[in-house]
């Protein structure tokens, strides 16, 4: 998956899961949003659902101090990557990338 | 210190309606809220009562997603009756948050329909198999989910008691709130319980051979409490939820006063955890009289727990007539809308301060021809316009617990 369709696929979760629609990249989701630690653990369960993998426990502690969508974003792409290089990359793991 | 305990709002999700005036009409005319038992593609065909007390009408929840989240059906019910008992009491917000408030609610099992949600998740073959169990699962599931979400809705810091004890959840709630009141702990409770539907409850008690099962295709004809053709409890859902308050605080401040708590008493039977005991409950009955300070000639009315089964009716008109004889009027109110749970003691309740108010009492539903043993107390058959000074509601649950709370008109005074 390429950046942008990790965006999107971000903020429809946000839109069917948490009811926000739209955030701005960079609002801050609690102050804004009221999105808080249960909503947080919530999101990584739909990204282990996206990225069809389950997330470690220090992978998930990493996701705490998130704030925006943009942090979520890459803190997605970085998931992504780190699983293209521990499993043989494919195809989608070059698109992840970026390349 | 002992304080005068007052109710100044309340507020019931109930299978005979929403309102006052709905609950009213459907006691006047003898609506039956019971209707055949919705099928849930799981339990439903290999239970064998096919009945159940109905919440059947759309109700407008209207929760921001902050509150929402973290609730199951069953707080979707207990919070809805606390809002609408906040918004009549005209409580203060500032008082609301001041913890001079606190909270005494439960349900029978926390939301049964979610906890099976997440037992799914052990035959899951997912990848995400335990992973999948939400991160809200557990708090929309667990015991005291219906008092603490109500606490996070309205900021309310004060004391939190959920009680979840089967049948006598909320007439524990209303009596510990009574307790917590009296004594000085807190100035007003908000006080009741839940129960959703699902099947699984029917299931525990169609097991025990306790559900009715010969009128699922007559819904309306059962439960019959007292009546020699009963055959047994009918489950139901709903909520009820109670503002109690200390008297001079709520004179102070011009709250209407719906009625006054005079008396609460909670005890065990001390052993079966099934079956009914006749010691037992009618040392409940006696402890509630004398805590009121009362001899049992001044009770006008009682609400029996009369579920309809074929013991429990008897072992309760026995109890109670030892203590009562046939001095006071006697109506089963799960006649009309099954078994409401952990929901019933708070149900009933307000039901009890709606004919004090009406001044009238209505008939036990479906008691065509009372069994000779439940014979010695004095059953409501008509509707009876009688006005109620006093007025008792009894309830037992499994677990051998039983409770009696005393209320009393106060209107005019």
């Amino acid at each position: 998956m390429r950046r942008d369709a990790i965006e999107s696929a971000i903020l429809k979760i946000f839109a069917e899961k948490f009811e926000i629609e739209a955030p701005g990249v960079d609002d801050d989701l609690r102050d804004g949003y009221e999105f808080d630690s249960i909503d947080a653990i919530e999101l990584l369960h739909e990204i282990e659902i996206m990225l069809d993998t389950q997330l470690t426990r220090a992978e998930k502690k990493n996701a705490m101090e998130i704030r925006t969508i943009n942090q979520i974003v890459d803190y997605t792409v970085a998931l992504a990557a780190a699983r293209c290089q521990t499993d043989s990359a494919g195809p989608e793991c070059l698109s992840t990338t970026g390349q | 210190m002992a304080r005068r305990v007052v109710i100044t709002a309340c507020s019931a999700i109930t299978p005979i309606g929403r309102t006052r005036a709905e609950i009213i009409r459907h006691l006047v005319e003898g609506i039956s809220g019971v209707k055949p038992l919705r099928n849930d593609d799981l339990l439903t065909e290999h239970i064998h009562s096919g009945v159940y007390g109905t919440v059947d009408y759309p109700i407008d929840y209207d929760f921001k997603r902050s509150h929402s989240k973290t609730m199951g059906p069953v707080s979707f019910y207990a919070c809805q009756v606390a809002k609408e008992t906040l918004a009549a009491s005209g409580l203060d917000p500032a008082f609301i948050t001041s913890g001079r408030l606190g909270v005494a609610f439960g349900s029978t099992h926390g939301s049964p329909s979610v906890q099976r949600n997440i037992y799914k998740t052990f035959f899951s073959e997912s990848k995400q198999q335990f992973a999948s169990i939400g991160a809200v699962d557990y708090l929309k599931s667990m015991v005291h989910t219906t008092a603490v979400n109500i606490t996070k809705m309205f900021g309310i810091t004060g004391r939190v008691i959920s009680s979840s004890t089967a049948c006598t959840t909320s007439s524990q709630s209303i009596g510990f709130g009574y307790e917590s009141v009296k004594y000085g702990m807190q100035d007003a409770m908000l006080c009741g319980g839940a129960d959703e539907y699902d099947t699984t409850t029917v299931a525990v008690f169609d097991n025990l051979l306790a559900c009715s099962s010969e009128f699922n295709a007559t819904p309306h004809l059962t439960p019959r409490p007292f009546d020699v053709r009963r055959d047994g409890l009918v489950v139901g859902e709903g909520a009820g939820a109670l503002l109690l308050e200390e008297y001079e605080h709520a004179k102070n401040r011009g709250a209407g006063i719906l009625g006054e708590i005079i008396g609460f008493s909670c005890n065990n039977n001390g052993g079966d955890l099934i079956l009914p005991n006749t010691r037992g409950i009618t040392a409940t009955i006696a402890l509630a009289l004398k805590d009121a300070d009362i001899g049992p000639e001044a009770v006008d009315f009682i609400s029996a727990h009369a579920t309809g089964t074929k013991m429990g009716d008897v072992i309760e008109a026995q109890a109670t007539g030892s203590i009562y004889g046939k001095g006071p009027l006697v109506t089963g109110l799960k006649s009309y809308m099954g078994h409401t749970m952990g929901s019933c003691g708070a149900i009933e309740g307000i039901i009890t301060l709606y004919m004090m108010a009406e001044g009238f009492v209505p008939p036990t539903l479906n008691l065509v021809e009372v069994d000779g043993r439940c014979a010695m107390i004095r059953h409501v058959q008509g509707l009876e316009k009688e006005p109620i000074r006093i007025g008792a509601v009894q309830n037992f649950a499994f677990g051998g617990v039983n409770t009696c709370f005393i209320l009393k008109n106060i209107s005019g005074r």
